[in-house]
C-alpha cells in the first residue's frame, strides 16, 4: 500500500538551487578546461616563435658565419698557391718568405679593431696577422716585422701544430695581453703543398679577429661566447651561470656530443637554452665551442602574460556563463516547479482518496460481517418461531380466526427468511466470500424448474407463459445461483403482472454468450425509478400491496455479474418491461476465477 | 725553338773557330744512365722542372754533361734564350756559362712574371708582355742552379744550370751525349741529372783523343 510510504517530497526551491549549482559546476569546470587549453596551446605557440626565432637567428648568423670561412678558405687556398711562397720555401730562401708574403698577403691583412667593433655580428674577413709553420709544424720565425702582424711568443706557441697539417686547420685561443676585454682569434692554418709531388712542405697560419664570437646579437637577448682552452668567454655571466656552462660544456666535450638543439637549462636561478656548437671539429688545435644562451626570463614573462590574459577572459567567460546559468536555470525550473507544486497536489488527493478508500473498504468488511452474523443470529429465532406457530396451529381447539392468524405469522416468517437468505447472500457477496462452482449448466432446465416453481404460486393461474430458445441452451455458472436468477426474474415478471397477463421468455445465442430476455405485461417502471431499480431495497412506485423487499433484482444483477454476465433493464414502456441477462456459453471456456 | 737553335748554331760555330785556331781537338762521348721516366711520354717532347723531396730535376729526365776545368773567359759575353710559350719555359733545363745574359722572350700573349729566389741569381723580372723591348734579360755571373717561376702561372719552372765550363751540353732523352772541340788538358767530366745528384769522372784529353764515358 502507498499509504505508508516515507517519501520525502521534492521541493522547487531545492530543485532550482541545484539545478544552478549543476550548471555553475559544468560551466566552471568548462571554462577551466578551456583556460587550460587555451594557456597551453598559446604559451606552446609563444615559446615556438621565441625558439623559432631564435634559432632562426642563430642559423643566419652561422650561414653567415659559414660563407665567410668558406670565401676565406677559398683566399687562402688561393694565396698558399702562390709562386714567391713556394719559391722562397722551395728554393731555400726563406729570408724572402715574410716579405713575399707581405706582397701576396697586402689585400688580406689591415684588420684594425675599431672598424670590425662596429659591426657587432660581422666576422673579420681581414687577417691582423699570419705566420708560417715549417714541415715539422713549428713557426718559421719572422725576422722583421714586415707587416706579418705582431704576436707575442706566447701567442705563436698556440699557432704551432705537431707538424704540418695535410688539410686545413681551424684553431681559436686567447690573445695574451687583452685588457679589458678578451680577443678572440680565430686561426686558419692552411698547408702550403708542393705543386709537383703534393706533399705538404710548410703551412700559412692566419689569424682573425674573432670577437664577434663573444658578442651578442642585437636584437635577441642572445648571449654568445666562446668555449676555449678550457675557458669559457662570454660577457655579462655571474659566476654561477659560468660555472654552469663550463659544467655541462666539460661533460659535453668528455662525451663527444653536441648540443645544437638548444635543451633548456637552468643556469643559476633563471632558465636558459643553451646552445653549443664545435667550431673546429677534427682539428688539431685544441677544440672550441660556439656557447649560445638564451635567456628564457622574456619568454616567462610572456608566458605570465598570456596566462593573466587567458584567465582574465576565462573570468568573464566564467561570469558571463554563471549569469546565463542563473537565468536559464529560472527558467528551466519553471515547468519542473509547476510540475512538482501539480504532482505534490495529486499525490495529497491521491493519499486522501486511498485513506477514504481503505477506511470504506474496512467499514465495507465490517458492514458485510456484520449482516452476515446477523442474518446466522436471526435465522434461528425465525425458524423457532414457526415451529412455535407451526406447534400453535396444529391445536385442534383454536378457533378458525385464531388459526388463520397463526397461518398468517407463519407465513411471514417464510418471508423473513427468504429476506434474511438475501441479505446472508449479499453480505457473502459484498465480503467477496461467495463461492461459485463454475461448470455447464443447461439453462432450459433451470428455466423449467423455475416455471414449474412459478406455477405453484397463487396468482401465477391467469398468466400465459410463451418461451422461445435456441436448440443449444448451455450456460457456464453455478447452477443454483443461476437458478437464483432465473427464480428472481421470473417472480418479478409473475409480481408485477396484471391479471391475464402475458410472460415472454426469449434466448439467443451468439457465439460465446447466452441472451436471456423476460419480459412481461403490466404496470411500466417510471422513468425517474428506473436508475434505481437495481439498488437495494428499492422498489419504487410499485404498490404496496406487491410482496418484496427490493432485494430480488440488485440480487440477481449482483450473481450475473459475478458469472461475468450482466442484468439491465431493456424497456419498460406501454404495458411492457423486459430484462435481459447475459451468460457466457461454455464454447468458450476460460478459466472463471471461482472467487469473485 | 729555332732561335735557340740558331743561337746555339752560333756559339758552337764560335767554338769550332777556335778549335780551328788551336788545331787541337779531342771529342768525349758517351751516355749517362737516367732515371726511370715518372710519368707517361710526355707529348710534343715538352718537358718540366719536377721536386719531389725537394730535390728538382727535368720529367722526362735529361741531363747535362760538363767539363770542369781552367778555360780562358769567353771574349764576349755569351748569350742565350730561354722563351716561355704556351705557359711552358722552353728549355726547361738550360746550362749556360758563367757570364752567360739570357734573354726571356714572352712568346704568350698573356702576362708573364719570371722571377727567382735561387742564391745564385736573385731577380724579378716584373710583368711584361710579349711586345715588351727590350727583351728582358739577365745575367748569370754565380755558377750554381738557378729555378726560374713565373708569378702569374705557379705552374711555370724552369731550371738554368750556370756553368763555370764553355763545354756542356744536355743529354738526349736516352742519355746519350757527344762533346766536341775539347782542347787537350785534365778535366773532371760531370753529368748533373738532378739538384742533388751530379756525377764526376777525372779525364785527360789529348789532342785527336775520341773518348767514350758512361756514366751509371
Amino acid at each position: 500500500m502507498s499509504l505508508h510510504r516515507v517519501e520525502t517530497p521534492l521541493r522547487p526551491t531545492g530543485f532550482r538551487a541545484k539545478l544552478l549549482i549543476t550548471m555553475m559546476l559544468v560551466i566552471t569546470a568548462l571554462t577551466a578546461v578551456v583556460i587550460v587549453v587555451a594557456e597551453r596551446n598559446l604559451t606552446a605557440n609563444v615559446e615556438d616563435r621565441l625558439q623559432s626565432s631564435f634559432r632562426a637567428e642563430l642559423e643566419t648568423f652561422h650561414h653567415g658565419q659559414e660563407l665567410r670561412q668558406a670565401a676565406l678558405l677559398e683566399r687562402v687556398r688561393t694565396l698558399v698557391r702562390r709562386a714567391r711562397l713556394h719559391a722562397a720555401i722551395e728554393d731555400d730562401a726563406l729570408d724572402l718568405l715574410y716579405p713575399s708574403a707581405t706582397d701576396e698577403l697586402r689585400d688580406l691583412m689591415g684588420s684594425t679593431r675599431s672598424a670590425v667593433a662596429d659591426a657587432s655580428t660581422a666576422y673579420s674577413l681581414r687577417a691582423e696577422f699570419y705566420r708560417f709553420l715549417d714541415r715539422t709544424g713549428s713557426l718559421i720565425p719572422v725576422q722583421a716585422p714586415h707587416g706579418a702582424g705582431e704576436l707575442d711568443a706566447a701567442d705563436e706557441a698556440k699557432l704551432r701544430l705537431p707538424q704540418a697539417p695535410l688539410t686545413q686547420q681551424i684553431g681559436y685561443f686567447i690573445r695574451s695581453g687583452g685588457v679589458d676585454e678578451d680577443t678572440i682569434v680565430e686561426t686558419i692554418a692552411m698547408p702550403i703543398v708542393s705543386l709537383e709531388d703534393g706533399s705538404v712542405i710548410a703551412a700559412l697560419a692566419l689569424g682573425f679577429d674573432a670577437a664577434a664570437l663573444g658578442r651578442s646579437a642585437s636584437d635577441l637577448s642572445i648571449k654568445r661566447g666562446v668555449w676555449v682552452e678550457g675557458r669559457l668567454h662570454m660577457n655579462g655571466l655571474s659566476a654561477e651561470e659560468r660555472a654552469a656552462i663550463d659544467r655541462d660544456l666539460t661533460q659535453t666535450i668528455a662525451a663527444g656530443s653536441q648540443n645544437e638543439n638548444g635543451l633548456p637549462r637552468l643556469l643559476g636561478s633563471a632558465p636558459h637554452l643553451l646552445f653549443y656548437k664545435h667550431l673546429n671539429p677534427g682539428s688539431l688545435y685544441p677544440p672550441a665551442y660556439e656557447v649560445c644562451v638564451y635567456p628564457l626570463a622574456e619568454l616567462a614573462a610572456r608566458k605570465r602574460q598570456i596566462r593573466w590574459q587567458v584567465v582574465a577572459v576565462g573570468a568573464l567567460l566564467l561570469l558571463g556563463g554563471l549569469g546565463a546559468s542563473h537565468v536559464l536555470a529560472g527558467r528551466l525550473s519553471v515547468p519542473v516547479e509547476k510540475l512538482a507544486v501539480d504532482s505534490a497536489e495529486d499525490r495529497l488527493q491521491r493519499e486522501r482518496a486511498e485513506a477514504a478508500l481503505e477506511s470504506t473498504h474496512a467499514e465495507l468488511q465490517r458492514a458485510a460481517r456484520f449482516s452476515a452474523d446477523a442474518s446466522h443470529q436471526l435465522k434461528t429465532p425465525v425458524a423457532v418461531m414457526r415451529a412455535g406457530l407451526e406447534e400453535l396451529k396444529s391445536h385442534a381447539k383454536n378457533s378458525p380466526e385464531t388459526a388463520d392468524e397463526i397461518s398468517a405469522l407463519i407465513h411471514q416468517t417464510f418471508r423473513l427468511s427468504g429476506v434474511i437468505d438475501d441479505l446472508l447472500l449479499l453480505s457473502r457477496m459484498d465480503a467477496g466470500r461467495l463461492r461459485l462452482a463454475i461448470k455447464p449448466v443447461d439453462l432450459r432446465s433451470l428455466i423449467d424448474a423455475a416455471l414449474d416453481d412459478l406455477g405453484a404460486q397463487p396468482d401465477a393461474g391467469t398468466l400465459s407463459i410463451t418461451t422461445t430458445f435456441p436448440p443449444d441452451l448451455e450456460v457456464l455458472g453455478d447452477e443454483h445461483y443461476i437458478g437464483l436468477i432465473l427464480q428472481n426474474l421470473l417472480d418479478n415478471a409473475r409480481k408485477y403482472n396484471r391479471p391475464a397477463g402475458r410472460i415472454d421468455l426469449t434466448a439467443r445465442n451468439t457465439g460465446g454468450e447466452l441472451f436471456l430476455r423476460v419480459g412481461n405485461t403490466g404496470r411500466v417502471i417510471g422513468r425517474e425509478s428506473r436508475e434505481h431499480i437495481f439498488e437495494r431495497f428499492h422498489r419504487g412506485s410499485m404498490g404496496e400491496n406487491v410482496p418484496g423487499y427490493g432485494l430480488g433484482l440488485n440480487l440477481a444483477r449482483e450473481l450475473a455479474r459475478l458469472h461475468r454476465g450482466d442484468l439491465q433493464l431493456l424497456r419498460s414502456e406501454e404495458d411492457w418491461t423486459e430484462f435481459e441477462v447475459r451468460f457466457r456459453a461454455p464454447s468458450h471456456p476460460s478459466p472463471l476465477r471461482s472467487d469473485a | 725553338m729555332r732561335l735557340s737553335c740558331r743561337i746555339l748554331f752560333f756559339v758552337s760555330l764560335l767554338a769550332t773557330l777556335s778549335s780551328v785556331c788551336a788545331r787541337a781537338d779531342a771529342l768525349i762521348e758517351g751516355r749517362v744512365t737516367l732515371p726511370q721516366n715518372r710519368t707517361a711520354t710526355v707529348m710534343n717532347k715538352r718537358y718540366e722542372i719536377v721536386a719531389k723531396g725537394g730535390v728538382l730535376a727535368v720529367n722526362p729526365p735529361l741531363a747535362v754533361v760538363y767539363l770542369e776545368g781552367r778555360f780562358p773567359p769567353p771574349t764576349e759575353p755569351p748569350r742565350a734564350t730561354m722563351t716561355q710559350k704556351d705557359l711552358v719555359f722552353s728549355p726547361a733545363l738550360l746550362p749556360v756559362r758563367k757570364g752567360t745574359r739570357v734573354e726571356f722572350p714572352n712568346l704568350d700573349d698573356t702576362y708573364h712574371n719570371i722571377f727567382s729566389y735561387s742564391a745564385p741569381k736573385r731577380f724579378d723580372l716584373g710583368r711584361y708582355r710579349p711586345d715588351e723591348r727590350p727583351i728582358p734579360s739577365q745575367l748569370f755571373d754565380v755558377a750554381g742552379l738557378v729555378t726560374l717561376r713565373c708569378d702569374i702561372h705557379e705552374h711555370m719552372r724552369a731550371l738554368i744550370l750556370v756553368l763555370d765550363s764553355p763545354h756542356f751540353e744536355v743529354t738526349d732523352e736516352n742519355g746519350r751525349f757527344r762533346l766536341e772541340h775539347v782542347p787537350a788538358g785534365r778535366y773532371v767530366l760531370k753529368a748533373w741529372v738532378d739538384s742533388r745528384t751530379v756525377h764526376a769522372q777525372p779525364v785527360e784529353l789529348k789532342d785527336g783523343d775520341v773518348l767514350r764515358i758512361d756514366f751509371p
